[in-house]
């Protein structure tokens, strides 16, 4: 490892004439220049020059400051961030896929159209639903092909509709797709436990509208709703089929976001609940690893209502049956005749890379790996609560599936809160928790462990919590100047915001 | 399971506390009756080896090629060591998105030099950190546009860009009844000052070219900027080879408002399409219009120079239905490899690779055109790629490339009815002399119609 604080911009080590890259010599007539003058390329700008060496130990000592899910446990809520199997990794990287052109002909791509045939399957058992893509890029992408499909559906029936309802504590990317899908937003209130409410809530005077008393004003209007379940708390809703049969009562379509799909895989199935349309991140719970943001992948399991709104092209399989012992064979193919398709909703078949991964994860697991899996992820989390829930408050007393939520309502009382344990955690050489998420929990510490996590990294967890809330009682400035272990203290986010410097410019143009 | 820290002891001493009997008894909060009362009806878990036998089983059934022609918008470029070496370090992919800066540093640094090297490339002030793929990133262009130009409703799309992208761009603008996605014709492969200047209004917020364009051609970014700006619209380039970057003028400096497009070029490989890299990158005047995450530079509490992510005002889960794009998760990893490949290549590898990839499609093309059947369709500037009328029968002379291991280029007539019988070819530094000269070799051998008077 590295234990220097501070790695330069490649920029700022430029050094004219070194270089990182030798090329093979021109072994055809140099290249006329056709280009006119005004369109000719002037100069390279701030493009480094640097050797291979020198590259190399940049990226090496950055990647030192980072914490990986190797390091340790990184219970993010709502994240799901479990152990990425090395196979996979090597799966992903096997040139037959890499070299893989996205227009090669089907025939000549055989093993990537069964690999995701199969996929499909696998998923399309997994959630109990028949229509599938695997064409959304992300989380978010994945949502807004949903409620593509389900406009789609209305507009075939007549209207698009206006409103998608959505509750409280439901995520960010929720509201926003609904509003970059062409709806307005009406919130659903829920109840203290994140699940929706039927009932309208009075607070403090101020009334937040139910399920029943919306649908009851806007129901013709109200192409669907976007629930999340187990919703952000980590509860199961228990209604989630009232909710879905008031919803088909009035002709609108339920949307589950699948970001907690871990605490559900082969335990219930959201097509037996009452979903018509849902996203998996496969990233969260199939193990693609998050690589510092993205790639992700999500696909898009639905109704055999919504299947013939699907993007464009869907997979198909011919079997043909040979021989004497009709051996049955099969080939894959393209079907780009969908006249009912939304279209497009990535330029070619979605993020591949992270389908090889996530195939591999399911082969490696099989039905009972998977609802092992599953079980343990819950497991994990209950741990998580009943050895801290002494110590820290716990606002929600219902059941919770594969994550907990917690508050910093003890430790306010010594001016310590959420961020500060937060920041503490990182001293104690742990990933923090996702905080201040939900929004309907003010000072929220929302823990995942997911079922990568053993007894002892658990015990290590909860013996940093339980350490750091006497620290809270005793040492509270201790945890305000939180962390100082890392290689940077608490960084100004308000000056970054203020005046934002989004690049690096040469001092001499500046 | 080889994934799960069972262990029958531990497993009862987590059930012990939990004070249950057993993890079944932990999803009282699902209701029996909507449980899946069954195992998945899906296969047993398989043992590492099982598992690498059937993806290798399934990797081998794609066919492999000695060189492909094929661009149209994914180009086989070489991916220096370094590349993949770096990429497999745990600190890269297994971290999450960068929300606790204090542990998050690498990333976080990664990200602001990727972003000043995009923004610099694109001839622009600032670039995010990435968006899902170029088709993609053209939404994301044209809806930043749209907000940015207030009033206006309008985005001219060049029937000059990526079939697909133009597909996904009407996905996204179908649910919006209040804009309007409007096509400009090509004439000759390129986009025509005059027939935008014919088709610019008071609505329009944004044209969208490209860069070169998916034809192969370069289109004047220049002259269509000075009619664009004339109507007060913005001009969008859009470049699905970046590597044209290191031929052209930046976007930014020929005329461009705002550049977006596919950077998978740098550093990632085919994939079947993806991973790839969307990028997008603005005037600093439009800076908080910008879609997805932004890195910004500050300092800690001692004054050191660190950075965080910012300007997340704009973001979801900060302001919701008002956000600027739903988007959450990002490309990271691609872009990772993006920033390592350019910083490797430096400003004389990009340099030597473009002018590696223009002289090699010269020499396919010129080498093409020596042969009867093949014909010029338009004569306009282009980088790596070019279109070709071909005389003779598509399919035979496809059949008869693959039968040597070779792709040939794009048959165009299912994207563009208008140039039936035409290809569009595509040579990079992989492809040396000789996998030319076999190419040509090939389609030489091809029973000629014109020959033959069929």
């Amino acid at each position: 490892m590295s234990t220097r604080q501070r790695e330069p911009l490649i920029f700022e080590q430029s050094v004219p004439g070194k270089r990182g890259m030798d090329l093979p010599p021109l072994d055809v007539p140099p290249p006329r220049d056709t280009r006119a003058a005004h369109l000719r390329r002037r100069d390279f700008g701030i493009l480094p020059s640097v050797s291979e060496v020198d590259v190399i130990r940049h990226f090496t000592r950055m990647s030192h400051w980072n914490y990986g899910v190797d390091d340790g446990i990184y219970p993010l809520g709502s994240c799901t961030m479990k152990h990425n199997p090395r196979l996979n990794e090597k799966a992903a990287a096997l040139p037959g896929f890499t070299d893989c052109h996205p227009m090669a002909p089907d025939e000549l791509a055989q093993g990537n159209l069964e690999l995701i045939y199969t996929l499909q399957e696998w998923l399309k058992e997994i959630t109990g639903l028949p229509g599938i893509t695997l064409q959304p890029s992300a989380g978010a992408a994945g949502e807004l092909t949903g409620v593509m499909l389900i406009r789609a559906y209305h507009v075939s029936r007549g209207a698009a509709r206006r409103i998608i309802l959505i509750p409280d504590s439901a995520h960010g990317t929720n509201p926003a797709t609904a509003a970059m899908a062409g709806y307005e937003v009406l919130e659903v209130a829920s109840g203290p436990d994140g699940t929706i409410s039927f009932t309208d809530l009075d607070e403090g005077g101020k009334t937040r509208r139910g399920l029943n008393s919306l649908l009851a004003e806007f129901g013709p209007e109200v192409a669907g709703l976007m629930v999340t379940n187990p919703n952000t708390l980590g509860v199961f809703e228990q209604a989630i089929q009232e909710v879905a049969d008031a919803l088909h009562a009035v002709g609108a379509l339920m949307y589950m976001d699948g970001a907690n799909m871990n605490a559900l895989v082969g335990v219930a199935r959201p097509g037996d609940f009452g979903v018509d349309v849902m996203h998996l991140n496969l990233h969260k719970t199939f193990s693609t690893p998050h690589g510092g943001g993205g790639p992700g992948s999500g696909p898009v399991a639905c109704s055999a209502a919504l299947e013939p709104f699907l993007p464009v092209p869907v997979v198909r399989r011919d079997t043909r049956r040979v021989g004497e012992g009709e051996v049955e064979t099969h080939t894959y193919r393209w079907d780009w005749d969908r006249p009912k398709s939304i279209g497009k909703v990535h330029t070619y078949h979605g993020n591949f890379g992270m389908l090889v991964r996530a195939l591999a994860y399911c082969l490696s697991h099989g039905a009972d790996g998977l609802k092992q899996a599953t079980l343990r992820a819950i497991v994990n989390a209950n741990y998580i609560r009943a050895r801290l829930s002494g110590t820290y408050h716990l606002p929600i007393q219902s059941p919770t599936l594969h994550e907990v939520v917690f508050s910093d309502t003890r430790q306010a009382a010594h001016d310590v809160h959420t961020l500060d344990i937060a920041k503490r955690l990182i001293d104690c050489g742990f990933h923090p928790p996702t905080v201040y998420f939900p929004l309907i929990v003010p000072g929220a510490i929302m823990i995942e462990p997911t079922e990568s996590e053993s007894k002892a990294e658990l015990d290590a967890f909860c013996e940093a919590m339980l350490t750091i809330a006497r620290e809270a009682e005793t040492d509270p400035e201790l945890l305000h100047q939180a962390p100082t272990t890392a290689p940077l203290r608490r960084l100004d986010e308000t000056t970054a915001a203020r005046r934002p410097v989004l690049r690096w410019r040469s001092p001499e143009t500046t | 399971m080889r994934y799960l820290p069972s262990a029958p002891a531990e497993d009862r001493a987590l059930l012990e506390t939990i004070g249950v009997r057993n993890a079944e008894e932990l999803l009282g909060g699902i209701p029996d009756r909507l449980r899946l009362g069954r195992e998945l009806a899906l296969p047993p878990h398989a043992s590492e080896q099982e598992v690498a036998w059937e993806m290798g089983r399934l990797s081998a059934r794609n066919a492999r090629f000695c060189a492909q022609f094929l661009g149209a918008g994914a180009y086989d470029h070489f991916v220096p060591a370094a590349v993949d070496a770096q990429i497999g370090r745990q600190e890269w992919f297994t971290a999450y998105t960068p929300y606790q800066p204090e542990i998050s540093q690498g990333t976080l640094q990664h990200i602001f030099e990727y972003q000043t090297l995009i923004a610099d490339l694109a001839g622009l002030d600032v670039s995010n950190a990435s968006l899902y793929d170029g088709g993609t990133a053209c939404v994301e262009a044209a809806l930043m546009a749209v907000r940015v130009q207030k009033k206006r409703r309008t985005v001219l799309v060049s029937r000059g860009l990526h079939p697909f992208y133009r597909q996904v761009l009407a996905t996204a603008f179908a649910p919006h009844q209040e804009l309007r996605l409007v096509e400009l014709p090509l004439a000759a492969g390129g986009t025509e000052p005059a027939d935008l200047a014919a088709a610019l209004h008071e609505d329009v917020a944004a044209v969208l070219v490209g860069y070169p364009n998916f034809l192969g051609s370069v289109e004047d970014l220049t002259a269509l900027g000075e009619v664009a700006h004339g109507r007060g619209a913005l001009l969008v380039s859009v470049t699905q080879e970046p590597f044209a970057l290191g031929w052209l003028e930046a976007p930014g400096r020929a005329g461009a408002d705002m550049a977006c497009g596919e950077a998978m070029s740098f550093g990632n490989k085919l994939n079947y399409g993806g991973p790839y890299l969307g990028f997008l990158a603005v005037r600093d005047s439009h800076k908080r219009e910008i879609p997805g995450r932004v890195v910004g530079q500050t300092v800690d509490l001692e004054g050191r120079t660190g950075y965080v992510l910012t300007l997340t005002a704009r973001e979801q889960h900060i302001r919701r239905d008002k956000a600027t794009s739903n988007i959450c998760s990002n490309q990271g990893l691609a872009a990772l490899r993006a920033n390592i490949f350019l910083q490797l290549a430096g400003p004389q590898g990009l340099a030597g690779l473009a002018e590696l990839n223009a002289a090699k499609a010269q020499f396919l093309r010129s080498r093409l055109l020596e042969l009867p059947d093949f014909e010029p369709v338009f004569d306009r500037p282009f980088f790596n790629e070019f279109v070709l009328r071909y005389h003779g029968d598509v399919a035979t002379l496809r059949e008869a490339c693959l039968r040597e291991s070779l792709l040939p280029g794009l048959d165009l007539g299912p994207w563009y009815p208008e140039l039936e019988g035409c290809l569009l070819w595509c040579a990079t530094e992989l492809h040396t002399r000789g996998m030319i000269e076999s190419v040509v070799e090939v389609a030489a051998r091809v029973p000629s119609l014109n020959r033959e008077g069929a």
